[in-house]
């Protein structure tokens, strides 16, 4: 099959994530057929948090491809860019539910706010593991400053970034239409 | 698939002190065994509340302690334990462990890091379900399905106090260990044969493991879900899935939401749990009977396929379930069907395993006596599954004693008899010393007549529609007197096969100490495990070389061999 250990944890672990989020799908869209379903305005910053995610992803790919090239120096900006944007997409998603609750839209009141706040939260956490993750890798990568630096890892950590993008897309997605 | 890639590159923990040796040790066989205490441990906690209900139902009023709350609290208790923290934890945490890298010929699991952590969350998990005893009013009574609104309303058996977040919190860090040590099986199943080892010519258990953590990986996910939102709907009061509720003449602050989702939730994830605790037991018998019997196992591809049927079908049967709910008949009619097509498998199965016995040099051996129980135990409890299976049988039988009959003989007794069977034959593994024989017949003998004298009258029971879960009997006009004397005689069996399990954890500390020696391989058997070069296997289970796999499991009686078994690192030239 030629994938290594790390290749076959790591997608073994997303399809888990992807299960867990289909469920928590189906009970959203079980749940909003209820009469006392009242959707919540998306705060428009989400946008950005997006637009965050996006550009955590590209650093991710970034750095995915200086490994490949053995270039140091791409792997360090890629690796930066990839972190410092996922940690930028979740302090967002803190500030749209600040505003959220500041506007009246508060956890309890609705479930559809539940289901709001829950789904974002979940998402969020996953991307929080994944800078757990990535904060092992950076300072390896930052300590050892020669050599091809640990390109499996990096490129878990960017398929990683790549799939929370999809799933956060999705959910996005998800929410806006319903 | 390219096999051996790795193997030479595969690195080896070698402890450096006790602690790194005994306790926090990276070392498969070590976390193995420490699943098996632990696991056995809360299980027998599992027993104890169990003797306590029986007690009960037994003699009423006899215990002044035992009310209705602390009735409910042992029912919710005793089942959650059994299913989730013994036997899953014991089948993939125990067993798993032990026997994925020996079988497989691999020095341990691919990531023994995360397999460590795996153990201390699961440790984790039951510390924080025993807590709930000590809290103030108790674990959860909401029973071990856990439905709202019931579960985490005040006024519920422990509802008051921490005791239903502790369960739902203990959970959720139970699917946390599992899905660490089930990434880590996965991985290890695909990645860390050992050369030669195709997945044809894995050992039926190692299969059975394998698809059994796959089910536990995309199942638990739903419980997971269920139980993150029933948390919110406890702290927060969100109204996933609580109704409108009127208590005492007042409205409740929930409204809106439907039980019904998460017996959606809870019963996927509970169907396959069923498979997630019996492939490993199926996995274990085909070992056992094929090894016991000298002969090899009949049907191995078939078998494989069977297992991939079943645990496919096992995702859609989940409603089977939930028919007195309140469901479209179409609806009920789909889960009826999915659920008598399951029986397919699972009797390809079974009758493999009987033609495997037929005209074979079949041992008495005690794990051979196992065997032989289960597979009658498990044909038992899975024909009362057909009754259950159709809506129009299951409607008036719901909720009575013939469910927990059926449930005990397919998912409690057939599991034990495989698990006390495993137990029996990988015990000298483990310790290089056999369990004394005579001990092992007796505890044999008990458990299996016994366990039928408790289960087999509650299917009478049961038809004359006694309510399970009811904390008394006594004050129904329909219930007879004789379902009472029943009980008693229930009680007393359940008394005695209780007492017999010391049996074997007698044997268990004695054999250690003063059990005759093993040698490498005592049954004589092909697979991997017994073929280390050091019994028990030392670190990293191989010496300096891995070894080399030229055949499949059960190349028992082979025609020109010397002995009357080959193993599986054994190449043709060698046989004669």
């Amino acid at each position: 099959m030629g994938l290594t250990h790390g290749q076959v944890f790591v997608y073994t672990l997303m399809t888990v994530i992807s299960i867990l989020f289909l469920f928590i799908t189906n009970a959203y869209l079980f749940r909003m057929n209820f009469e006392d379903w009242n959707p919540v305005p998306i705060p428009s910053l989400l946008w950005v948090n997006t637009g965050s995610l996006i550009l955590a992803s590209v650093g991710m790919a970034w750095a995915k491809s200086g490994a490949k090239r053995s270039s140091v120096q791409t792997i360090k900006v890629g690796l930066i860019i990839g972190g410092l944007f996922a940690v930028t997409f979740v302090t967002g998603q803190t500030l749209a539910w600040q505003e959220l609750s500041s506007s009246g839209y508060f956890l309890t009141v609705n479930p559809a706010n539940t289901f709001f706040y829950l789904i974002t939260a979940l998402h969020a956490m996953h991307v929080i593991g994944g800078v757990a993750a990535w904060f092992y890798v950076a300072v390896k990568t930052f300590q050892q400053d020669q050599s091809i630096l640990q390109p499996e890892s990096i490129g878990l950590l960017g398929t990683y970034w790549h799939y929370m993008l999809l799933v956060w897309v999705l959910l996005f997605m998800l929410l806006l239409t319903t | 698939m390219e096999q051996g890639a790795n193997y030479e590159g595969q690195p080896i923990h070698e402890p450096t002190g006790w602690w790194s040796r005994y306790v926090f040790s990276q070392d498969h066989k070590i976390i193995a065994l420490q699943y098996i205490t632990v696991a056995l441990a809360i299980g027998l906690t599992g027993m104890f509340l169990s003797l306590m209900m029986r007690m009960q139902l037994g003699f009423p009023g006899l215990f002044e302690s035992i009310d209705a709350g602390s009735y409910y609290q042992d029912v919710t208790m005793h089942g959650m334990i059994m299913v989730i923290y013994l036997l899953t934890a014991l089948f993939l945490g125990g067993f798993g462990n032990y026997l994925i890298p020996l079988m497989l010929g691999s020095r341990d699991m691919a990531f023994p890091f995360v397999n460590m952590l795996s153990f201390w969350v699961y440790f984790l998990s039951v510390i924080i379900l025993v807590s709930s005893f000590f809290v103030e009013s108790g674990p959860t009574g909401a029973g071990w399905t856990l439905y709202p609104p019931q579960s985490i309303l005040e006024g519920t058996p422990g509802g008051d106090g921490a005791g239903i977040i502790l369960m739902l919190a203990s959970l959720a860090v139970f699917i946390i260990a599992f899905t660490m040590g089930g990434l880590n099986y996965i991985t290890t199943v695909l990645q860390s044969r050992a050369k030669g080892m195709t997945l044809m010519r894995m050992p039926l258990i190692i299969w059975c493991i394998f698809l059994a953590t796959f089910l536990g990986l995309l199942a638990f996910p739903a419980l997971l879900v269920g139980a993150i939102m029933l948390i919110f709907d406890r702290v927060l009061e969100t109204s996933f899935f609580m109704p409108e509720i009127f208590k005492g003449g007042e409205v409740l602050d929930y409204g809106g939401g439907s039980p019904v989702l998460f017996q959606h939730l809870f019963w996927f994830f509970g169907h396959p749990e069923v498979y997630i605790i019996a492939l490993p037991a199926f996995g274990i018998i085909s070992e056992l009977i094929s090894c016991h019997a000298r002969k090899n196992i009949f049907g191995y591809n078939m078998m494989v396929w069977a297992l991939i049927a079943i645990a496919g079908i096992a995702f859609i049967v989940w409603a089977h379930h939930m028919y007195v709910a309140g469901m479209n008949p179409y609806l009920g009619f789909f889960f009826a069907t999915t659920t008598l097509i399951i029986a397919i498998p699972t009797a390809i199965k079974v009758y493999n395993w009987v033609i495997t016995l037929w005209d074979a040099n079949i041992k008495m051996t005690v794990p051979m006596l196992y065997c032989l129980a289960f597979l009658i135990t498990f044909l038992i409890g899975g024909l009362t599954g057909l009754f259950l299976g159709n809506v129009a049988v299951d409607v008036p039988l719901s909720d009575t004693y013939f469910v927990v009959g059926h449930f005990h003989m397919v998912m409690a007794v057939s599991p034990f008899l495989a698990l006390y069977g495993g137990l029996y034959h990988w015990y000298p593994s483990v310790t290089g010393r056999m369990l004394d024989d005579t001990l092992g017949q007796i505890h044999f003998w008990i458990t299996f007549v016994g366990t039928y004298l408790i289960y087999f009258p509650m299917h009478y029971i049961g038809f004359l529609g006694v309510p399970r879960r009811y904390y008394s009997n006594e004050q129904y006009d329909f219930i007879p007197q004789s379902v009472n004397d029943l009980n008693q005689f229930i009680t007393i069996c359940a008394l005695i096969v209780g007492a017999s399990q010391f049996i074997l954890l007698y044997n268990f500390v004695v054999s250690l100490y003063k059990g005759k020696e093993a040698g490498p391989n005592p049954w004589g058997a092909c697979t991997l495990e017994w073929q280390a070069l050091e019994s028990p296997p030392g670190h990293g289970n191989w010496g300096e070389k891995l070894p080399v796999v030229y055949r499949w499991p059960y190349d028992y009686g082979l025609p020109g061999a010397t002995a009357d078994f080959v193993p599986q690192n054994v190449p043709d030239e060698q046989i004669t």
